[in-house]
């Protein structure tokens, strides 16, 4: 079983964890095409590679995002929300 | 005895080559067919059959039937939920129970009776909703009780240890295992044939779109001219998607699997549990082969988790008590292109030329024929055939999702 | 003949504890530690098995569990390694795969018709005609598969346990003790593993034990090493997560990091009749004698191609094996000391030979040795015949890899030593010994050492690992030990009965890499998943494709290295299972149970007939009282500034104008607009909400909440009561009478109207009270401290004894909710339904600013294709009913199903919910299809269907569509 690192619990084995799927912000509702957002809701980058996923830690609740090399499953990095949150303001 | 037999006893020469090596990619192709597993031979094969097509290339990155064509668990059935998923899979069963006859070979093809277990109210709902879908199209396919159960599997224990007893379940007659490798095999040997060229070991690296058209493909062996591209590559559906640039609901999870060391027969139906997530069938090798849901997490890879083998043993003994001493011997995975109503994506896409077969999820091996025919029908005739309307990529778009996923939670 | 030999230091067996089992029918004695090929060869018993294909006899082959010759049956296991399972006394054992016993085993006349079957035959017929099939296929089915297992044998399950540690080591041969050893000395937990009794590897199978004794000695005196003997390190998972397989469980053992020092297989010589029982490998004899104390043979032959050959030899030789010869494929006189040694010895050595083919009948007696050509082909003119019954390999080695293959090494071919060995190993993972191809016995050592090193250095416990000693200079692995015969018979997989011609002709037919190689002719597919065959085939593929070995490359290496009884890995039952504090109860006042997710729930109360009870429960609620226990809802506390705004992103309605004090339903879709939950929403402040959800949504609808907080950047806290605070609805035109001589809280009309919620206490336990109308009567949810709740729930009713009170059951709740109209979320629902399709755009607010799924509904408010409809059965309708899930037919097409339907006993008349389509939304009438295939009319009318203004459970604001 993998280990993964919740930033605020720590090293956990991975059965502790949820996953909650691609980390994607969302579009503006009010200024997408019916077809824009039925791509957001639906279309997903699903190419190997690294993405940003939600993560939950289950017996504390505590969300996260991970970067995952979704070839390899190997975490690159995690970080809170607030920090992806940040990462994303300034990248 | 078969007089085949004999005739080997006559001769030890071998039977003339499946498949032949071409000598190397020609410059351009009619169509060019992305993945040599199970829905491009069969494609290839029905072009050339039925349409006459035969300047065809297969590119295969690894070898023939290598991907999930050889990792599934070789169930076929056509118990569906949806009008649009029966419709498609009873063309597909039967395809099926006439291929050995069409190949020349035995592919296996062994009805043995499937039932799928329901240990709450509520599954047995969805069974019912689903017999009901099935009678209406003529599928054997009946809501049975537990004493039915018991006579027909009586070794399995239908209280399942105590917790989530066995209440009933779908019994579906016709419901098979195959074979898988000679499904491929086949069909290639027939693609082959005809003129089809299987080309193993070619990874495309591109395709090539001029103003929303498909001119050609990018392989490490060389650029291919073509109209025509029809990707059928299941877990590297993204992949190649994006070579083409377009996006899809897709996203790969493994789906894992096991056998266990050969056994004298005792099982001869093919069980399914969706309360339990187990599936189980014994091969005629005499293994116990057996699967489980679908891995949470996205993953492009085939490796095997510990959990999957451990959580598939424990439940298995719910069912079948006795399995203790029995032994796993070898467990594998394959990639599962999902998509999120659970059903395929088939035929013609936004740009001109790109074909596509996909979002197989965990039921692409039992489509293999029938996703053949009516892909080689759909680029034959450039429009898609009848059959997968319904399943096309558009229907995102429109929300017009289809409503298998009530069904198949864990849908073998 | 083999047979026991005299008693030596070090062996294995305590020969003061003589053992008793059968064989076949037949009794033998054992000592304490022998295996059952051990104690069987002791005995003269040579023949062990029969083939899985041709049935041919078969004896001790790698006594290591590298082929499945020896397989066999008791009462209470099958397929048993007879090589490395130990003897027990009272065994009774057969072979298995027999027809009428090992020795008159009417499957023999497999073997004659081999030439008829070759590889892949069964593709090629019995598919026609296609009715004969299954008859074909029940005999393929009956020959096939190997032991016989009984259904009526118990249930077996071995409790596992978890084991952390710095470093695994796999193996405790030289290289893997060195290397156990060292790191272990310098502070590391380690725990060192061999699936062998004893630690050792093949240091145990030489005359010389100082350097067993000395590692040994080293390692007993480490309290930080553990080691277990007899345990199987059967795989390795992401981030050094390692099953091990021992006789008591699982141990499943999380390392930081692991050395590899499993060691090799020896390799067999493919020649004719390289089955034949007396012919094995040379390691086998060894370990047979040294540790078992059982010669398998008085006179041998050794098949040479590497120096061991000629070591082994002389370690048998003074065990007292009469070696008739040495025939080596090479060259005698590049063995150097070791061939000077061996003729000093008297035995004679036949130069740039091969064994042609094994002679005997059913056992070995002597083998025709050939001389080879210049391509190191046999010739057949120079045939001369030795005799002996004893024919031992030590012609080469594969790596047992296994472990590494799964970690994701990168393993090259190296022509010296003759091997797959690492070349690119993943961080944390190490490998030493003959594995990683070193031979030489100190430099195992050496190389165990090193590799400890560089797994200290990787746990940053020491830096500077010391220096590799480098493989192996000599070539230990013949490249080409195939001799092929003109009559066959040289098997090249013992498990599965492949002989050379079948991989050929394979090949020929265009099974040409080693993937379809193996997929096509099975090799390496049995049960010792191609240890003993898998080179050899690499090998064959290789010169048939004219391809280097390396270009031909391996198949891939998964799970397990030894397969994992089921009972090992299923461990001990768990079913967790969550009960209400009112669980007890339920159960003695007659609750038949049903599952609902982890809980079980009163289904109904008996001891009346389901049906009975039922609508004796529904009857009390609309007449009397009725208290049911929903404690399994989900329960949630929303607090914050944000908190309001968080409401009304997360549901369909408006939540931000509750007032407080009161309730309002709450429907959430997901994002594609899909219904998901429903619940019911109370707010208790300005920044203060109680919500509750579905009880199996419970979990799922929680986990959402908290990652929207994030995602949303909301000043929210939200809080899941559901275990804290346990539940009951009380009901019934009587509730008030029962609940308010127990309550402080005024339940008059004025004092607390339909849809409020108040705080106060029930039968002194602080409580909080919601005038909510599931059922449709007037009834109050009560929310109450777990541990407090029984209290509650005995007292109200023995409160409500002299009302007649009645528990009732999901049923019966059902059934009212049903008469009101009220949906189920994923019965009459299900994953495509939005709030559209199932009548519910009165609780889809679009003038929210935003919430989640609005988009969607924006796009689907016009599209939804379905709509759900009541109806009604005609009250004479005479027919059959209809079930949940029978068909809407209109114009022969599925047009819906039903997806509720009950008898209401207030209506007298049944009711249901169908999903429709929209275009039937109004329609008159349905035409619903039942049992026997036969359609029936059933009415479609509006909901509710029972008191369609709601007067009994809020007469003060009749008319108003509450839910």
């Amino acid at each position: 079983m993998k280990l993964i690192h919740c930033p605020k619990v720590g090293t956990r084995p991975a059965s502790e964890f949820v996953y909650g799927g691609l980390w994607r912000p969302m579009p503006d509702p009010d200024s997408t095409t019916d077809m824009e957002w039925s791509h957001y809701v639906f279309h997903r980058d699903g190419a190997p590679g690294v993405q940003r996923e939600w993560w939950c830690h289950a017996p504390t609740g505590m969300w996260f995002v991970a970067e995952r090399d979704t070839m390899k499953d190997e975490f690159l990095r995690t970080m809170t929300v607030a920090e992806a949150m940040k990462d994303l303001a300034h990248g | 005895m078969p007089l085949r037999l004999l005739k080997n006893a006559f001769s030890d020469a071998p039977d003339p080559r499946f498949f032949n090596t071409p000598r190397g990619l020609r410059d351009s192709y009619d169509v060019v067919i992305i993945g040599g597993g199970g829905h491009g031979l069969a494609c290839a094969y029905y072009l050339a059959r039925d349409h006459g097509i035969t300047n065809v290339a297969v590119l295969e990155q690894g070898y023939i039937g290598g991907g999930n064509t050889g990792r599934n668990t070789t169930i076929v059935r056509s118990n569906y939920l949806t009008p649009e998923g029966v419709k498609f899979y009873d063309e597909s069963v039967r395809l099926f129970q006439d291929l050995a006859e069409d190949f020349d070979l035995n592919i296996f093809y062994s009805e043995r009776g499937h039932f799928t277990l329901a240990h709450t109210d509520a599954a047995m709902r969805t069974m019912r909703w689903r017999a009901e879908v099935n009678k209406h199209f003529g599928i054997d396919s009946e809501v049975v009780d537990r004493d039915t159960i018991a006579e027909a599997v009586p070794m399995m224990d239908l209280d399942c240890g105590g917790e989530h007893p066995v209440l009933g379940a779908l019994y579906h007659a016709p419901g098979a295992v195959v074979r898988h490798d000679a499904v491929a095999w086949g069909y290639g040997r027939g693609a082959d044939k005809r003129g089809v060229e299987i080309h193993q070991k070619t990874r495309v690296t591109g395709i090539r779109v001029v103003q929303g058209k498909v001119t050609g493909v990018e392989t490490d062996r060389g650029v291919i001219k073509t109209g025509k591209v029809i990707s059928m590559v299941a877990g590297s559906t993204p992949r190649v998607t994006k070579m083409a640039g377009i996006t899809t609901p897709i996203v790969i999870h493994p789906l894992q699997a096991c056998v266990t060391e050969p056994m004298k027969p005792w099982l001869d139906t093919i069980i399914v549990s969706g309360s339990l997530h187990v599936y189980v069938s014994q091969s005629s090798r005499g293994e116990l082969v057996m699967g489980a849901a679908l891995d949470p997490a996205i993953l492009h890879s085939t490796r095997s988790t510990l959990d999957f083998v451990e959580g598939l043993a424990d439940q298995m003994l719910d069912l079948f008590p006795f399995l203790g001493n029995s032994k796993v011997m070898r467990q594998w995975a394959g990639m599962a292109d999902m998509t999120p109503d659970f059903a395929p994506i088939m035929g013609r896409t936004a740009v001109d030329g790109f074909y596509i077969d996909a979002g197989w999820g965990t039921w692409g091996f039992k489509a293999t024929p029938v996703s053949g025919k009516t892909m080689a029908w759909t680029v034959a005739n450039d429009k898609d055939h009848a059959l997968i309307e319904p399943f096309s990529l558009a229907r995102f778009d429109r929300f017009e999702l289809v409503g298998e996923r009530g069904a198949a939670s864990v849908g073998h | 003949m083999a047979r026991r030999l005299p008693l030596r230091d070090g062996e294995w067996i305590d020969r003061g504890r003589p053992l008793r089992f059968t064989f076949e029918g037949r009794e033998y004695s054992a000592f304490a530690g022998d295996t059952i090929s051990s104690a069987l060869l002791a005995n003269g018993v040579r023949v062990l098995g029969r083939s899985f294909k041709y049935h041919r006899p078969r004896g001790v082959f790698s006594a290591a569990n590298h082929d499945s010759n020896v397989l066999l049956q008791s009462d209470s296991d099958f397929n048993i390694r007879g090589d490395v399972t130990a003897v027990a006394d009272g065994m009774r054992l057969t072979a298995i795969n027999t027809q009428g016993g090992l020795d008159k085993d009417r499957g023999r006349f497999m073997d004659r018709l081999s030439p008829l079957l070759p590889v892949g035959f069964y593709y090629k017929t019995f598919h026609r005609p296609k009715a004969l099939f299954p008859f074909w296929e029940n005999q393929i089915r009956k020959r096939a598969g190997l032991g016989r297992i009984d259904t009526q044998w118990p249930e077996l399950r071995l409790p596992k346990r978890h084991g952390f540690c710095d470093l695994l080591v796999v193996g405790a041969g030289p290289s893997g003790l060195s290397a156990a050893i060292t790191a272990a000395e310098s502070g590391a937990r380690v725990w060192l593993v061999d699936e062998n009794a004893r630690a050792g590897g093949s240091l145990n199978d030489r005359q010389d034990g100082t350097l067993r004794d000395q590692l040994l000695a080293r390692l007993a005196g480490l309290p930080n090493l553990t080691f277990l003997p007899d345990t199987v390190a059967a795989g390795w998972y992401a981030d050094h997560y390692v099953p091990l397989v021992t006789p008591e469980g699982l141990i499943r053992l999380r390392a930081r990091a692991v050395i590899v020092a499993g060691g090799v297989y020896e390799q067999p010589a493919v020649f004719r009749n390289n089955d034949l029982p007396g012919v094995m490998l040379a390691s086998a004899a060894l370990r047979l004698a040294r540790r078992y104390g059982v010669a398998a043979c008085e006179s041998a032959v050794i098949l040479a191609a590497n120096n061991d050959a000629y070591r082994n030899a002389l370690e048998l030789k003074a065990l007292g094996t009469d070696i008739k010869a040495i025939v080596d494929l090479d060259d005698p006189e590049a063995r150097g000391d070791l061939h000077d040694a061996v003729k000093s010895a008297g035995i004679a050595v036949h130069g740039r030979s091969t064994v042609y083919s094994a002679e005997g009948e059913g056992l070995l007696a002597a083998v025709t040795v050939c001389a080879l050509d210049a391509e190191g082909r046999a010739k057949p003119e120079t045939a001369q015949r030795i005799d002996c019954d004893g024919l031992l390999m030590s012609v080469g080695y594969a790596p047992a890899a296994p472990i590494l293959y799964q970690a994701g090494t990168r393993m090259v071919f190296a022509e010296i030593p003759g091997q797959f060995v690492p070349e690119q190993l993943p961080p944390g993972v190490f490998a030493c010994g003959r594995v990683n191809g070193v031979f030489d016995l100190d430099a195992r050592v050496a190389d165990g050492a090193a590799a400890a090193g560089e797994a200290l250095a990787h746990l940053d416990m020491q830096t500077g690992p010391a220096a590799r000693p480098g493989r192996s200079s000599e070539r230990m692995s013949h490249p080409w030990p195939v001799f092929p015969h003109p009559k066959g018979k040289n098997f090249v997989d013992l498990d599965e009965d492949l002989q050379l011609k079948d991989l050929e002709r394979a090949a020929a037919e265009g099974f040409d890499n080693i993937e379809l190689l193996k997929r096509y002719s099975t090799v390496g597919m049995g049960p010792s998943q191609g240890k003993h065959a898998n080179m050899n085939a690499v090998r064959i593929l290789a010169r048939l494709n004219n391809q280097s070995i390396g270009a031909t490359g391996t198949t891939t290496a998964r799970p397990f290295y030894h397969p994992v009884p089921i009972k090992h890995l299923a461990g001990r039952r768990l079913r967790p299972e969550r009960r209400t504090p009112m669980h007890g109860w339920h159960r003695d006042h007659g609750a038949v149970f049903m599952p609902a997710g982890h809980w079980q729930r009163p289904k109904y109360y008996g001891p009346a007939p389901e049906a009975e009870a039922i609508r004796a429960e529904v009857m009390a609620v609309r007449e009397g009282v009725g208290l049911i226990d929903v404690s399994t809802l989900g329960k949630v506390e929303v607090f914050g500034p944000d908190a309001a705004r968080f409401m009304d992103q997360l549901y369909t309605l408006k939540l931000s104008t509750v007032k407080q004090g009161m309730t309002r339903y709450a429907l959430m879709v997901d994002e594609a607009g899909v219904v998901i939950d429903d619940g019911v929403c109370a707010r208790w402040g300005e920044e203060h909400f109680y919500v509750s959800t579905t009880t199996t949504g419970a979990e799922a609808i929680f986990r959402q909440m908290q990652r929207m907080i994030g995602e949303w950047n909301l000043k929210v806290d939200v809080v899941n009561r559901t275990s804290q605070l346990a539940s009951m609805n009380i009901a019934g035109p009587l509730t008030r009478e029962v609940l308010q001589p127990l309550t402080d809280v005024d339940l008059s009309q004025a004092a607390f109207p339909f849809l409020g919620a108040r705080q106060g206490r029930v039968a002194g336990v602080p409580a909080w009270l919601f005038r909510v109308g599931f059922v449709g009567e007037l009834g109050f949810e009560i929310h109450v401290p777990a541990a407090q709740a029984l209290h509650v729930w005995e007292a109200l009713v023995e409160a409500g004894e002299s009302k007649g009170i009645r528990p009732f059951g999901v049923e019966a709740q059902r059934q009212l909710r049903l008469e009101k109209g009220h949906l189920i979320v994923g019965q009459d629902t299900d994953g495509t339904s939005s709030p559209f399709d199932a009548n519910m755009a009165w609780a889809v607010k679009l003038d929210k600013p935003f919430f989640q799924g609005k988009r969607s509904l924006q796009i689907l408010k016009e599209r939804a294709a379905n709509r759900l409809v009541g109806f009604r059965l005609p009250g004479n309708h005479p027919g059959p009913i209809p079930r949940e899930c029978h068909l809407v037919i209109h114009d022969d097409d599925i047009a819906g199903r039903v997806t509720s339907i009950g008898y209401s006993p207030s209506l007298k008349a049944w009711v249901g919910l169908a999903m429709v389509d929209k275009a039937l939304a109004d329609a008159a009438q349905l035409s619903i299809r039942v049992e026997g295939a036969v359609i029936i009319q059933a009415d479609v009318v509006p909901t509710p269907f029972y008191d369609p203004e709601g007067l009994r459970q809020k007469p003060e604001t009749a008319g108003e569509v509450s839910a």
